[in-house]
């Protein structure tokens, strides 16, 4: 033992010892080592001094207001139209849609002022004075086209080919769709029909010209990138002087760039690093508010019988659960935030002993070994899951929670659930994480999981009241009336216990004391800085 | 020497031929492998911020990227372009996998290679040291260290010094995109466990050649020690040397990977990872060629340059 | 006379380290055995009050993000890993041990085609391959054990190959064949038997190769996958509150190292005795 230990030391030391020889030798082939202009910038400024002190002194020289923050995606391109480029491109601050979505995850205007429904027309009106970075003014006729490239670059938008579409004048675009479409104002607020002046852009994938706050300064594919302020901008001044977002997709580069005061400002902060913050509010501000990323579980209905299900659904304790994930996620309710008007559903609450008799007037019994049982067969449901989001945490605990009313369960986790468990509906329980809420409508999340024939309602739940319903919500253009019809459709889901709503991912956002105005409210993943962005200047 | 030369092509010529060869049987197994494999790129695309889709847009994604299609066209086609030096477009984003595998590749190459020249230069000197003082205290303590050094994964060895260097000491910041000292734990991380290996290797090479007999002639005939270490000894075990560090090019190769992922650094290594959770299958065909090339190609050289320093190499191994 | 006794105590001393080495190694296996019944706690009880906590009488090793006690998740990770460690080295042991019988004794087309194979598996680095492959497959302990299993037994089938075929020529098989023994039997009771020793040597060498090869795939997310209790899919789950919980981290990898060490040592020290053995 002694001997191994003196072994391990030595080791210590080996490594300790490398690390002393090596710096200065790396030191010495300074120019080899960088992959990008922007990296070569900072490193000069940095030569010899520790790194906090770098970014210090970087900043006092310069004077400006740069903010500096990190991205958890980095795409290989900036063109606006194309996969989800532009959630991208607008948290740059360099595209803008139509309209943006509000802290109430309403469409308010942002290029356009207004769009007005009559029966299948949609009459769009764009605000005075719009355009693009190079000061080109935004058109009807340029809004029509981008809608249209579009449509002809993404898969997922290529329903907008089947509009018509007319300008009137300059400022109007009026759209025909062949049947009444409720949600269109709301889709045009996707940040990848941000738009782009199709005329004078000559690189869409790395340099698009675009109407935003900022234009672009570097772009590294798949890396960091780097906005100045668009001094063209059409709504004005613009606060800061730009913004630098670093690649890092995980969470502890995050918190130790957030320490070392590398950063200024990030989003979707892990409950590790979250505990960090709360404890030091003086350092650090922490905003926090139901996202649209919704935990939720499937419950098959041809292999659970009623009784087991709403048993599981008494069971299935979701504040407990979020208590684990501490601050990363709210206890759901219904599929969608509990603030937006088509979120209004109730469930029952916890309740083990009812669950208990629920399956002890089915005929389940109670075994030596504390599981139920019923004809001799024991109550043992297979929990199917994929290691993300949070979904294995998930998995572990209802597996637990379960364990302890008497049903056992089988964890089985797959690396891509849509063409296993989804696809196959071989499962009793099965997790899945997905936005609800793309785009301030229920319609989306409805007829993805409740539909007759949806892609994830796949476990037997069948409603004719509720598939009429669905009919109803697809053509009411009434925005109250869509979320009456809305919360009676998930009230159905979640009475016959065809699934189980477990959390909405929060958005939480931390911030330097100061620094503002990073989306920090909002609900939805792709926005980030915007003319109101602001940080303590240097 | 003179007739060594022609010997010397002909392996070579006949080495490239069976790379050739390799090269394709391996392309199709894998190919074969992702084709049975689950995992739907076209799905990974379209749903990768979290938004579902309905299933005729994903039908149609398939049928854009020319899934659909019959498996050995698909190979064909593949093997075609191949044949053309074009590799294709990534299935996550359209973009040339050529481009995708150079931009990784000149990162990752950056990465190994100081961690080839870290190893070697701890190595070369604690290795002669080790074998001139046999069993002395040196000699222990080194091979206690290499030892342990061999042991470790390199993935605990970056956590380890990510944790002590960044998190304890607060040493080395963390944005490390494209700066030397972001690359330094990295480098440590795959140089320390080669350096041990390496240090082992060089011992027992150089312990072995002083056991040979001109050694000991050359002592008996008062040759300075220091001079039959430098001019004769290491001289004659350069060959073996040359095709250790050549082996370790393999070890680099996948220790990349691992390393590649911890601290995000943007080489090849990174990029089939990130390739392999996309299931974007032309990038890592193209993954499994490049490095398959490499890491033969590199062996090739070191054989020849390894039988030009020391041609007795050629008459053990033919 | 001098130099005698030097070589009988430098055996002796490298049968110490083997015994010692040995030792160890039946320490840790035990270990891995009885980790249930050493374990202070159900090494899968969650537990929201007692999350990250430090380490203390309770939990000597502390406790993860689920608040599960650490201690008994590595005596668990300990099973995990050696168990599959060893079967996997078992099968290839066995397979390639197989092939490489066949292919020396009866030599021909089959032996050219499972050599050229084996050729392609050893002309790519092991980890790049084991990582495409497992990747491709999609992680679970299956893939990742296929994902190294697949270049591991060429090893194993070139060493046996080599020796059935020095053997092959030696009157004694010869005098078997003509006793009208079968071609099974000889590989059996005669081959095997001569090559036993060094595939095991071979065998022992490949554990803690082995081991970091699945703890490194597990960390990657391509091994073992939570909430099975495995080093490398603990260091990795517990990587992200490393500032927080360093004992997450720190506990598990101590004792992946410990481990590699010990096995490693025992490796080192029987191939050393065999040279010595073939020296003198």
């Amino acid at each position: 033992m002694k001997k191994k230990l003196i072994a391990l030391m030595t080791a210590a030391m080996l490594v300790m010892g490398m690390a002393g020889c090596a710096a200065p030798a790396a030191g010495g082939t300074a120019a080899s080592g960088t992959p990008s202009a922007a990296a070569e910038q900072k490193e000069e400024a940095a030569a010899e001094e520790p790194a906090a002190e770098e970014t210090a002194q970087q900043q006092e020289t310069e004077g400006e207001k740069i903010l500096r923050t990190a991205a958890s995606f980095a795409y290989p391109s900036l063109d606006v139209h194309k996969e989800y480029y532009g959630w991208y491109t607008s948290i740059y601050g360099i595209s803008e849609a139509l309209f943006k979505l509000n802290e109430n995850s309403a469409a308010e205007p942002c290029l356009a002022e207004d769009a007005v429904p009559d029966g299948t027309t949609w009459t769009v009106t764009l605000k005075d004075g719009v355009g693009f970075s190079n000061g080109t003014p935004l058109t009807a006729e340029m809004v029509v086209r981008n809608l249209e490239r579009a449509a002809e670059v993404n898969e997922r938008f290529a329903f907008l080919a089947d509009f018509g579409y007319e300008t009137p004048d300059e400022k109007t675009v009026v759209i025909t769709t062949p049947e009444v479409y409720p949600t269109l104002k709301n889709d045009l607020a996707s940040p990848e029909l941000g738009m782009i002046d199709l005329d004078n852009t000559e690189d869409y994938d790395n340099d698009p010209i675009c109407t935003g706050p900022f234009v672009l300064k570097s772009f590294i594919p798949e890396g960091d990138v780097e906005v100045s302020r668009n001094e063209n901008y059409w709504g004005g001044s613009v606060k800061l002087d730009g913004a630098i977002f670093y690649y890092m997709q995980e969470d502890d580069p995050k918190l130790m760039a957030m320490q070392s005061g590398e950063i200024d400002c990030y989003n979707s902060v892990s409950s590790a690093a979250l505990e960090i913050y709360q404890s030091d509010p003086d350092t650090y501000n922490v905003v926090q508010i139901p996202g649209a990323r919704l935990q939720f579980y499937i419950l098959n209905e041809n292999t659970l019988d009623d009784a087991v299900r709403e048993a599981i659904n008494l069971t299935v304790d979701k504040d407990k659960i979020a208590e684990y994930l501490s601050g990363t996620v709210s206890p759901a309710v219904g599929p969608f935030s509990t603030e937006a008007a088509y979120g209004q559903v109730t469930v029952p609450a916890v309740d083990t002993k009812k669950a208990v008799e629920l399956l002890e007037a089915d005929g389940y019994v109670k075994g030596s070994d504390g599981i139920y049982e019923k004809d001799g067969e024991k109550l043992s449901i297979s929990i199917c899951y994929y290691a993300a989001r949070s979904l294995d945490t998930l998995a572990v605990l209802i597996q637990e929670q379960l364990r302890d009313i008497g049903i056992d369960s089988t964890l089985r986790v797959e690396e891509d659930p849509d063409s296993t468990y989804i696809a196959n509906a071989d499962f009793d329980l099965a997790l899945y994480c997905m936005i609800a809420d793309k785009s301030g409508d229920p319609l989306y999340f409805i007829d993805s999981t409740l539909a007759d024939g949806s892609y994830y309602n796949v476990a037997g739940f069948e409603d004719a009241h509720c598939q009429e319903l669905i009919e109803q919500l697809r053509y009411e253009v009434d925005t109250d009336k869509r979320a009456q019809l809305a919360n009676e459709i998930v009230q159905i889901a979640i009475d016959d216990n065809a699934f189980g709503y477990v959390g909405l991912f929060n958005n939480t956002t931390v911030l330097r004391p100061g620094v503002s105005g990073f989306a920090e409210y909002v609900p939805f993943d792709f926005y980030g800085v915007d003319a109101e962005t602001d940080m303590p200047a240097k | 020497m003179k007739r060594s030369a022609p010997l010397l092509l002909r392996r070579a010529v006949k080495r490239a031929a069976e790379l050739i060869i390799i090269l394709i049987i391996l392309s199709f197994l894998v190919f074969a492998l992702m084709y049975a494999a689950p995992g739907d790129p076209a799905e990974k695309r379209l749903t990768s911020q979290g938004i579902v889709v309905t299933k005729e847009i994903l039908q149609a994604e398939r049928e854009r990227l020319g899934l659909l299609r019959p498996f050995f066209v698909r190979y064909g086609e593949w093997l075609g372009s191949i044949a053309r030096g074009d590799f294709g477009v990534s299935f996550k984003d359209d973009m040339p996998v050529a481009g995708k595998l150079a931009a990784g590749l000149k990162n990752t190459l950056i990465l190994s290679s100081l961690s080839l020249l870290i190893s070697l230069a701890a190595a070369l000197p604690l290795g002669i040291v080790s074998a001139v003082r046999q069993d002395g205290p040196a000699d222990h303590l080194i091979r206690v260290v290499s030892f342990v050094g061999n042991s470790l994964p390199n993935f605990l060895i970056s956590v380890l010094l990510m944790y002590f260097f960044c998190i304890r000491l607060k040493l080395l910041p963390v944005i490390a995109s494209g700066n030397l000292r972001g690359l330094l734990l990295p480098a440590l991380s795959l140089a320390i466990p080669l350096a041990s290996r390496f240090v082992r290797q060089i011992r027992s090479e150089l312990i072995g050649e002083l056991q040979e007999e001109y050694v000991t002639g050359l002592r008996a005939r008062g040759v300075r020690e220091r001079y039959v270490i430098w001019k004769n000894v290491l001289y004659n075990s350069l060959g073996h040397i040359v095709t250790m560090a050549a082996l370790a090019v393999g070890t680099l190769m996948g220790g990349s990977v691992v390393i590649e992922t911890v601290f995000r650094w943007p080489g090849i290594g990174k990029l089939v990872m990130d390739s392999i959770n996309a299931r974007d299958y032309p990038v890592i065909m193209g993954f499994v060629l490049i490095m398959g090339t490499i890491y033969m190609g590199v062996n090739l050289l070191a054989d020849v340059i390894a039988g030009i320093l020391d041609p007795r190499i050629l008459n053990t191994q033919k | 006379m001098k130099i005698k006794r030097s070589v009988s105590d430098q055996r002796k001393k490298q049968r110490y380290r083997i015994i010692a080495a040995s030792a160890a190694a039946v320490i840790l296996i035990a270990v891995a055995l009885l980790a249930p019944m050493l374990s202070p706690n159900d090494p899968y009880r969650t537990n929201s009050a007692i999350i990250r906590h430090a380490p203390c009488a309770a939990y000597p090793f502390g406790t993860d993000n689920l608040g599960r006690c650490v201690l008994s998740r590595v005596l668990m990770g300990a099973r995990t890993t050696i168990a599959v460690t060893f079967f996997l080295v078992a099968v290839s042991f066995v397979i390639g041990t197989a092939i490489g019988l066949l292919c020396g004794y009866y030599g021909g087309r089959i032996d050219d085609l499972l050599m050229r194979v084996a050729d392609i598996m050893l002309a790519f680095p092991q980890m790049v391959i084991a990582i495409a492959v497992a990747g491709i497959l999609g992680g679970g302990i299956a893939g990742a054990m296929t994902a190294l299993g697949i270049t591991m037994w060429t090893g194993f089938a070139r060493l046996s190959r080599s020796h059935a075929r020095t053997l092959r020529g030696m009157p004694y098989i010869q005098a078997a064949l003509l006793s009208g023994k079968s071609g099974p039997y000889i590989m059996l009771h005669h081959i095997l038997p001569n090559v036993l020793e060094p595939l095991l040597t071979n065998a022992l060498t490949q554990i803690g190769t082995t081991m970091i090869g699945i703890s490194g795939l597990s960390f990657l997310g391509l091994g073992i996958v939570p909430p099975q209790a495995e080093w490398g899919s603990m260091i990795s789950e517990s990587r992200a509150y490393i500032q927080i919980a360093p004992w997450a981290v720190l506990f598990p990898a101590l004792a992946t190292i410990l481990t590699i060490l010990v096995f490693n040592y025992l490796g080192d020290a029987v191939m050393e005795y065999r040279m010595a053995e073939r020296h003198t």
